[in-house]
Protein backbone atom coordinates (compact mmCIF):
# COMPACT_ATOMS: atom_id res chain seq x y z
CA UNK A 1 0.00 0.00 0.00
CA UNK A 2 2.88 2.34 0.77
CA UNK A 3 4.44 1.67 -2.59
CA UNK A 4 1.20 2.34 -4.42
CA UNK A 5 0.68 5.52 -2.42
CA UNK A 6 4.18 6.62 -3.34
CA UNK A 7 3.61 5.90 -7.00
CA UNK A 8 0.33 7.74 -6.84
CA UNK A 9 1.95 10.77 -5.24
CA UNK A 10 4.87 10.74 -7.63
CA UNK A 11 2.76 10.50 -10.77
CA UNK A 12 0.97 13.77 -10.12
CA UNK A 13 -2.10 14.43 -12.21
CA UNK A 14 -2.42 10.98 -13.83
CA UNK A 15 -2.75 8.25 -11.27
CA UNK A 16 -0.60 5.26 -12.13
CA UNK A 17 -1.20 2.40 -9.73
CA UNK A 18 -0.20 -1.19 -9.77
CA UNK A 19 -3.05 -3.17 -11.25
CA UNK A 20 -4.51 -6.26 -9.67
CA UNK A 21 -5.36 -8.15 -12.86
CA UNK A 22 -6.52 -5.86 -15.60
CA UNK A 23 -4.73 -2.84 -16.95
CA UNK A 24 -7.73 -0.86 -18.13
CA UNK A 25 -11.48 -0.67 -17.85
CA UNK A 26 -12.17 -2.76 -20.95
CA UNK A 27 -10.23 -5.71 -19.64
CA UNK A 28 -11.97 -5.43 -16.28
CA UNK A 29 -15.36 -5.40 -17.98
CA UNK A 30 -14.33 -8.47 -19.93
CA UNK A 31 -13.61 -10.28 -16.67
CA UNK A 32 -17.02 -9.22 -15.39
CA UNK A 33 -18.69 -10.65 -18.48
CA UNK A 34 -16.83 -13.94 -18.14
CA UNK A 35 -17.91 -14.17 -14.50
CA UNK A 36 -21.50 -13.44 -15.48
CA UNK A 37 -21.40 -16.18 -18.08
CA UNK A 38 -20.06 -18.67 -15.55
CA UNK A 39 -22.74 -17.78 -13.01
CA UNK A 40 -25.49 -17.88 -15.64
CA UNK A 41 -24.52 -21.40 -16.66
CA UNK A 42 -24.11 -22.50 -13.07
CA UNK A 43 -27.59 -21.52 -11.82
CA UNK A 44 -29.58 -24.52 -13.17
CA UNK A 45 -26.99 -26.94 -11.79
CA UNK A 46 -27.15 -25.28 -8.37
CA UNK A 47 -30.93 -25.28 -8.28
CA UNK A 48 -30.92 -29.00 -8.97
CA UNK A 49 -27.98 -29.84 -6.72
CA UNK A 50 -29.02 -27.94 -3.61
CA UNK A 51 -32.74 -28.65 -4.24
CA UNK A 52 -33.56 -24.99 -3.96
CA UNK A 53 -37.16 -23.87 -3.93
CA UNK A 54 -36.66 -21.23 -6.58
CA UNK A 55 -37.02 -21.18 -10.35
CA UNK A 56 -33.99 -20.97 -12.59
CA UNK A 57 -35.38 -17.64 -13.74
CA UNK A 58 -35.54 -16.28 -10.20
CA UNK A 59 -31.97 -17.43 -9.61
CA UNK A 60 -30.75 -15.71 -12.75
CA UNK A 61 -32.63 -12.52 -11.84
CA UNK A 62 -30.94 -12.58 -8.46
CA UNK A 63 -27.52 -12.95 -10.14
CA UNK A 64 -28.37 -10.01 -12.36
CA UNK A 65 -29.42 -7.99 -9.32
CA UNK A 66 -26.13 -8.69 -7.54
CA UNK A 67 -24.20 -7.64 -10.62
CA UNK A 68 -26.30 -4.50 -11.06
CA UNK A 69 -25.57 -3.38 -7.51
CA UNK A 70 -21.98 -2.68 -8.57
CA UNK A 71 -22.78 -1.37 -12.01
CA UNK A 72 -21.61 2.16 -11.17
CA UNK A 73 -18.01 1.20 -10.33
CA UNK A 74 -15.36 2.62 -12.65
CA UNK A 75 -12.05 1.81 -11.00
CA UNK A 76 -10.45 -1.29 -12.61
CA UNK A 77 -8.87 -2.41 -9.35
CA UNK A 78 -12.17 -2.31 -7.48
CA UNK A 79 -13.82 -4.21 -10.33
CA UNK A 80 -11.05 -6.81 -10.17
CA UNK A 81 -11.52 -7.24 -6.46
CA UNK A 82 -15.27 -7.68 -6.89
CA UNK A 83 -14.64 -10.21 -9.66
CA UNK A 84 -12.28 -12.13 -7.36
CA UNK A 85 -14.93 -12.23 -4.65
CA UNK A 86 -17.54 -13.35 -7.18
CA UNK A 87 -15.24 -16.13 -8.36
CA UNK A 88 -14.76 -17.30 -4.79
CA UNK A 89 -18.53 -17.47 -4.32
CA UNK A 90 -18.85 -19.34 -7.61
CA UNK A 91 -16.20 -21.86 -6.61
CA UNK A 92 -17.88 -22.49 -3.30
CA UNK A 93 -21.22 -22.98 -5.05
CA UNK A 94 -19.91 -25.31 -7.74
CA UNK A 95 -17.99 -27.54 -5.36
CA UNK A 96 -20.88 -27.69 -2.87
CA UNK A 97 -18.79 -26.29 -0.08
CA UNK A 98 -21.77 -24.10 0.75
CA UNK A 99 -25.12 -25.41 1.86
CA UNK A 100 -28.64 -24.55 0.87
CA UNK A 101 -28.98 -21.96 3.62
CA UNK A 102 -25.93 -20.03 2.44
CA UNK A 103 -27.36 -19.71 -1.03
CA UNK A 104 -30.80 -18.79 0.23
CA UNK A 105 -29.23 -15.97 2.22
CA UNK A 106 -29.05 -14.05 -1.03
CA UNK A 107 -32.83 -14.26 -1.22
CA UNK A 108 -33.79 -13.40 2.31
CA UNK A 109 -35.47 -10.06 2.75
CA UNK A 110 -34.71 -8.32 6.00
CA UNK A 111 -38.38 -7.88 6.78
CA UNK A 112 -41.63 -8.98 5.18
CA UNK A 113 -43.53 -6.02 3.76
CA UNK A 114 -46.88 -5.51 5.48
CA UNK A 115 -49.94 -6.60 3.53
CA UNK A 116 -52.05 -3.76 2.17
CA UNK A 117 -55.11 -5.22 0.49
CA UNK A 118 -57.95 -6.90 2.33
CA UNK A 119 -57.29 -10.47 1.33
CA UNK A 120 -53.60 -10.44 2.26
CA UNK A 121 -54.44 -8.90 5.61
CA UNK A 122 -57.06 -11.59 6.10
CA UNK A 123 -54.58 -14.36 5.36
CA UNK A 124 -51.93 -12.96 7.64
CA UNK A 125 -54.38 -12.43 10.49
CA UNK A 126 -56.78 -9.58 10.21
CA UNK A 127 -55.09 -6.45 11.51
CA UNK A 128 -57.01 -3.47 10.09
CA UNK B 1 -14.09 -64.17 -55.10
CA UNK B 2 -17.31 -63.02 -53.51
CA UNK B 3 -15.72 -59.68 -52.69
CA UNK B 4 -14.67 -59.19 -56.28
CA UNK B 5 -18.15 -60.07 -57.49
CA UNK B 6 -19.68 -57.63 -55.08
CA UNK B 7 -17.31 -54.93 -56.24
CA UNK B 8 -18.30 -55.64 -59.76
CA UNK B 9 -21.99 -55.45 -58.82
CA UNK B 10 -21.33 -52.10 -57.35
CA UNK B 11 -19.44 -50.90 -60.38
CA UNK B 12 -22.10 -52.05 -62.79
CA UNK B 13 -24.88 -50.58 -60.74
CA UNK B 14 -22.97 -47.34 -60.63
CA UNK B 15 -22.27 -47.26 -64.30
CA UNK B 16 -25.80 -48.20 -65.16
CA UNK B 17 -27.89 -46.04 -62.87
CA UNK B 18 -26.58 -42.95 -61.15
CA UNK B 19 -26.92 -43.27 -57.48
CA UNK B 20 -25.02 -46.01 -56.03
CA UNK B 21 -24.42 -46.05 -52.33
CA UNK B 22 -28.03 -46.45 -51.23
CA UNK B 23 -28.80 -49.13 -53.74
CA UNK B 24 -25.73 -51.16 -53.04
CA UNK B 25 -26.34 -51.03 -49.33
CA UNK B 26 -29.90 -52.16 -49.66
CA UNK B 27 -29.59 -54.80 -52.35
CA UNK B 28 -26.26 -56.53 -52.18
CA UNK B 29 -27.54 -60.01 -52.90
CA UNK B 30 -30.40 -59.54 -55.32
CA UNK B 31 -28.55 -58.61 -58.47
CA UNK B 32 -25.92 -61.23 -57.77
CA UNK B 33 -27.19 -63.66 -60.34
CA UNK B 34 -27.40 -60.89 -62.87
CA UNK B 35 -23.93 -59.75 -61.98
CA UNK B 36 -22.46 -63.13 -62.60
CA UNK B 37 -23.50 -62.98 -66.22
CA UNK B 38 -22.19 -59.42 -66.44
CA UNK B 39 -19.01 -60.52 -64.90
CA UNK B 40 -18.31 -63.17 -67.45
CA UNK B 41 -19.39 -61.05 -70.40
CA UNK B 42 -17.70 -57.82 -69.50
CA UNK B 43 -14.49 -58.98 -68.02
CA UNK B 44 -12.46 -58.15 -70.98
CA UNK B 45 -14.37 -55.17 -72.24
CA UNK B 46 -14.55 -53.16 -69.01
CA UNK B 47 -11.41 -51.51 -67.96
CA UNK B 48 -10.43 -52.04 -64.43
CA UNK B 49 -11.15 -48.83 -62.67
CA UNK B 50 -11.10 -49.71 -59.07
CA UNK B 51 -12.62 -47.11 -56.88
CA UNK B 52 -10.91 -47.60 -53.55
CA UNK B 53 -13.61 -45.80 -51.63
CA UNK B 54 -16.14 -48.41 -52.75
CA UNK B 55 -14.11 -51.27 -51.39
CA UNK B 56 -15.51 -50.45 -48.00
CA UNK B 57 -19.11 -50.83 -48.97
CA UNK B 58 -21.57 -48.21 -48.05
CA UNK B 59 -21.00 -46.74 -44.69
CA UNK B 60 -23.56 -44.10 -43.91
CA UNK B 61 -23.19 -41.14 -41.64
CA UNK B 62 -25.62 -38.73 -40.15
CA UNK B 63 -25.17 -35.00 -40.17
CA UNK B 64 -27.20 -31.89 -39.60
CA UNK B 65 -28.86 -30.30 -42.62
CA UNK B 66 -26.53 -27.77 -44.27
CA UNK B 67 -26.78 -24.21 -43.00
CA UNK B 68 -27.71 -21.39 -45.31
CA UNK B 69 -27.67 -17.67 -44.63
CA UNK B 70 -31.48 -17.56 -44.56
CA UNK B 71 -31.73 -20.43 -42.11
CA UNK B 72 -29.17 -18.85 -39.81
CA UNK B 73 -30.98 -15.53 -39.87
CA UNK B 74 -34.32 -17.25 -39.23
CA UNK B 75 -32.96 -19.10 -36.22
CA UNK B 76 -31.25 -16.01 -34.81
CA UNK B 77 -34.43 -13.94 -35.08
CA UNK B 78 -36.49 -16.77 -33.61
CA UNK B 79 -34.25 -17.00 -30.55
CA UNK B 80 -34.31 -13.22 -30.15
CA UNK B 81 -38.09 -13.14 -30.30
CA UNK B 82 -38.23 -15.70 -27.52
CA UNK B 83 -36.12 -13.45 -25.27
CA UNK B 84 -38.44 -11.65 -22.92
CA UNK B 85 -36.58 -8.36 -22.72
CA UNK B 86 -36.96 -7.75 -26.45
CA UNK B 87 -40.17 -6.44 -27.95
CA UNK B 88 -40.76 -8.70 -30.97
CA UNK B 89 -42.50 -5.99 -33.00
CA UNK B 90 -39.53 -3.65 -32.78
CA UNK B 91 -37.00 -6.32 -33.69
CA UNK B 92 -35.37 -5.93 -37.09
CA UNK B 93 -32.32 -7.57 -38.60
CA UNK B 94 -30.36 -4.34 -38.27
CA UNK B 95 -31.57 -3.16 -34.88
CA UNK B 96 -28.75 -2.36 -32.48
CA UNK B 97 -29.13 -4.04 -29.10
CA UNK B 98 -28.05 -1.13 -26.99
CA UNK B 99 -29.25 1.87 -28.99
CA UNK B 100 -32.49 0.62 -30.58
CA UNK B 101 -33.66 -2.07 -28.21
CA UNK B 102 -32.35 -0.52 -25.01
CA UNK B 103 -30.54 -3.56 -23.66
CA UNK B 104 -27.69 -3.79 -21.22
CA UNK B 105 -24.24 -5.24 -21.78
CA UNK B 106 -25.16 -8.17 -19.56
CA UNK B 107 -28.31 -8.66 -21.66
CA UNK B 108 -26.08 -8.82 -24.70
CA UNK B 109 -23.98 -11.48 -22.96
CA UNK B 110 -27.15 -13.48 -22.34
CA UNK B 111 -28.14 -13.17 -25.98
CA UNK B 112 -24.73 -14.40 -27.15
CA UNK B 113 -24.98 -17.34 -24.75
CA UNK B 114 -28.38 -18.20 -26.22
CA UNK B 115 -26.79 -18.16 -29.68
CA UNK B 116 -24.02 -20.46 -28.44
CA UNK B 117 -26.65 -22.88 -27.16
CA UNK B 118 -28.61 -22.68 -30.40
CA UNK B 119 -25.76 -23.25 -32.82
CA UNK B 120 -23.65 -25.47 -30.62
CA UNK B 121 -20.25 -23.80 -30.65
CA UNK B 122 -18.39 -21.46 -28.29
CA UNK B 123 -18.14 -17.77 -29.03
CA UNK B 124 -15.16 -16.24 -27.17
CA UNK B 125 -15.80 -13.06 -25.26
CA UNK B 126 -13.31 -10.92 -27.18
CA UNK B 127 -15.37 -11.36 -30.32
CA UNK B 128 -18.73 -11.59 -28.61
CA UNK B 129 -18.57 -8.06 -27.24
CA UNK B 130 -18.52 -6.67 -30.79
CA UNK B 131 -21.71 -8.41 -31.94
CA UNK B 132 -24.29 -5.70 -31.44
CA UNK B 133 -27.07 -6.53 -33.88
CA UNK B 134 -28.68 -9.66 -35.35
CA UNK B 135 -26.92 -8.97 -38.66
CA UNK B 136 -23.53 -9.01 -36.93
CA UNK B 137 -24.38 -12.32 -35.31
CA UNK B 138 -25.46 -13.86 -38.62
CA UNK B 139 -22.27 -12.62 -40.30
CA UNK B 140 -20.11 -14.01 -37.51
CA UNK B 141 -21.75 -17.43 -37.58
CA UNK B 142 -21.49 -17.56 -41.36
CA UNK B 143 -17.79 -16.70 -41.10
CA UNK B 144 -17.20 -19.38 -38.53
CA UNK B 145 -19.12 -22.05 -40.36
CA UNK B 146 -17.82 -21.08 -43.82
CA UNK B 147 -21.16 -20.30 -45.39
CA UNK B 148 -21.15 -17.78 -48.17
CA UNK B 149 -23.30 -17.01 -51.13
Amino acid sequence: MASTAATRAAAGASKVVKPIFSRDLDEAKRRVRELYRAWYREIPNSVALFQLDINVRQGRDKVREMFDRNKHVNDPRVIDMLVIKGKMELQETIHVWKQKTHIMRYFSESQEPRPKDFLSKFYSGHDP
Amino acid sequence: MAARVLQHCVRTLRLSSGHLALRAAVVPAAPLHRALSFYSADRRTRCVNRIPSLDVLCRQYGHLPPLTLESIEERVLYVLKLYDKINPEKLQATSHFMKDLGLDSLDQVEIIMAMEDEFGFEIPDGEAEKLMSPDDIVQYIADKKDIYE
